[in-house]
């Protein structure tokens, strides 16, 4: 019987927290989705009008089907601001921080939609980031050579091309350059 | 500082085009982003909430060592023609004329620092530079960014890098546009072949006025098209080969016009040149457009008596605001086209055509 007791507790204790507030965008719980692919379970919790419900059950997150997806999540609003899911896609611009984590993947999908975001990158999962690069208080030096690439690159194509006045041009770039080191790096 | 002392400093800054004698490279700004932490972006913000944003901002930049004697400027007590004036002399792509209370800008000594304050995000760094110095004026503008961002949190989630109120800003928020002057290409109809060939979807080419085809003045605005996804550097650096492409590709295409002698661009400089010299009242796009035309005069040696660096000022100095402020007397809107004519007839006064 102690067993028996000690068994359920642990099989409580196994189950996750329910979580108060959509993992989408933050609105009380009204929905709890369970997906059972062949032997794997997933739950999650999210608001009546969360987008990833929608996206669930509708398969997909196309273009068209995010359109779709405005008509369907209107009401969806960031708590701190108040800026609607609407007036994003109309192009106002957000209004906080914490817009970014309310409206994540819509966010995203209109940043690649208007192919603002480099089409090498595959769209990572929910929390990877994206950027790459400095982090507020870390600095980054530019490497000096930087111009001597370019320059370089340049002049071997118009080598390949055979156009002598512009090589000459571009190697007295370069001897200025590498003669006067100081005025890349200042 | 007062309304007069406010309109002294924005109409005697330092030109930072004064002395840039590169024929091609006219100017290149660097731009960097951020919001501060906590605070809701400006266009959510009240009127109070705005001005703590100056008041916090502005006590760390006005005593910072990296500029020159820094100072603040309220949006609310400097005129439409001060704020048209900032928004040429940095060549903003918005005007500042809506701005008002609760938004500023900070200048320095130096002519080429502005910060602007809470108009879409809470500061805007940028740094104006006419040398080709792109690299160094990127550190610089590091420099003021990171001095600050000591003593200020600024709004930034790891998957989106620092955040914008527009968000296809965020990740670095770094903007860098370079213009160059490309008559050669733009004259010869080589520019469209130019521009496919050595494309590159990380950058984005426009004219003087982000319009992608009204160009003015010959002038391509060369800019990043990504903010988020790759480093600094790698925009910088981008930029930077992109630039030299197209600085290649216009050498050449000038070369190409001294050396045939074609009838047709000759046609193009000498009209250009007896507008500039004969109108009685010319409009600011005409005047650039013509005056990007003479470039390829002097480089063909068919005009003589100037060179390309009074053609650079002459560019930068007759468009509206520039313009009016030359002159010390007060004149109508109207006259703005004959005065704009009668500056240009005095800074041409020793040019002559040779052909």
């Amino acid at each position: 019987m102690a067993d028996d007791y000690e068994n359920n507790i642990s099989d409580e204790e196994k189950l996750p927290d329910r979580p108060l507030e959509c993992s989408e965008c933050k609105k009380p719980i009204s929905v709890r989705y369970t997906e059972i692919i062949g032997g794997h379970c997933t739950r999650t919790s999210m608001c009546a009008d969360c987008p990833e419900l929608y996206r669930r059950l509708h398969g997909t997150s196309t273009r068209s089907s995010s359109i779709t997806q405005t008509e369907t999540t209107a009401g969806l609003a960031c708590g701190n601001c108040g800026t609607t899911l609407e007036s994003l896609y109309v192009g106002i611009p957000v209004g906080c921080s914490v817009c970014y984590e309310v409206f994540d993947d819509v966010l995203l999908s209109e940043m690649i939609a208007s192919q603002k975001i480099p089409s090498r990158i595959t769209i990572p999962k929910k929390s990877t980031p994206i950027h790459i690069g400095r982090a507020p208080g870390e600095s980054q030096e530019m490497n000096p050579s930087l111009r001597l690439l370019a320059l370089n690159e340049a002049l071997n194509e118009t080598l390949k091309k055979e156009d002598y006045e512009q090589a000459a041009w571009l190697r007295d770039q370069i001897k200025a350059l590498t003669e006067h080191p100081e005025k890349t790096n200042e | 500082m007062n309304e007069g002392d406010s309109t002294q400093l924005i109409l005697a800054q330092k030109k930072p085009w004064n002395d840039n004698a590169n024929a091609i490279w006219l100017a290149s700004t660097v731009n960097l982003l951020r919001n501060i932490e906590k605070f809701k972006f400006p266009g959510k913000l009240n009127e109070e909430r705005k001005k703590q944003i100056i008041a916090l901002v502005s006590k760390e930049l006005l005593t910072m060592n990296s500029l020159a004697q820094p100072s603040l400027i309220k949006a609310d007590i400097i005129g439409t023609l001060e704020k048209e004036f900032l928004a040429e002399h940095f060549l903003s792509a918005q005007n500042y004329n809506q701005t008002e209370a609760g938004e500023g800008f900070i200048l320095d000594h130096s002519g080429e620092f502005l910060a602007t304050l809470n108009i879409r995000d809470h500061i805007h760094f940028q740094l104006i530079d006419c040398k080709g110095e792109l690299e160094n004026t990127w550190s610089r503008l590091v420099k003021i960014e990171t001095n600050l961002g000591k003593i200020l949190n600024y709004s930034f989630l790891p998957k989106f890098g620092f955040l914008t109120a527009d968000p296809t800003q965020c990740g670095t928020a770094l903007l860098v546009s370079v213009y160059l002057q490309v008559p050669g290409l733009i004259h010869t109809n080589k520019i469209d072949e130019i521009l496919e060939k050595i494309s590159d979807d990380s950058i984005i080419v426009a004219g003087i006025q982000g319009s992608p085809t009204e160009i003015i003045g010959d002038v391509l605005v060369v800019q990043n098209n990504y903010t988020l996804g790759l480093t600094e550097e790698n925009i910088v650096s981008s930029i930077r080969s992109f630039t030299t492409k197209l600085l290649v590709e216009e050498n050449a295409a000038r070369n190409t016009v001294k050396n045939e002698d074609s009838s047709e661009i000759k046609d193009k400089v000498s009209r250009a040149f007896g507008i500039l010299i004969h109108s009685y009242q010319i409009e600011a796009i005409e005047a650039l457009n013509a005056l990007s035309i003479l470039k390829l005069g002097i480089d063909s040696h068919w005009i003589t008596g100037i060179d390309h660096k009074q053609i650079n000022e002459l560019f930068f100095n007759c468009r509206r605001a520039h313009l009016i402020c030359q002159f010390h007397e007060k004149f109508s809107q109207e006259n703005i086209p004959h005065k704009r004519a009668e500056y240009i007839h005095k800074s041409l006064k020793d040019v002559k055509l040779t052909i």
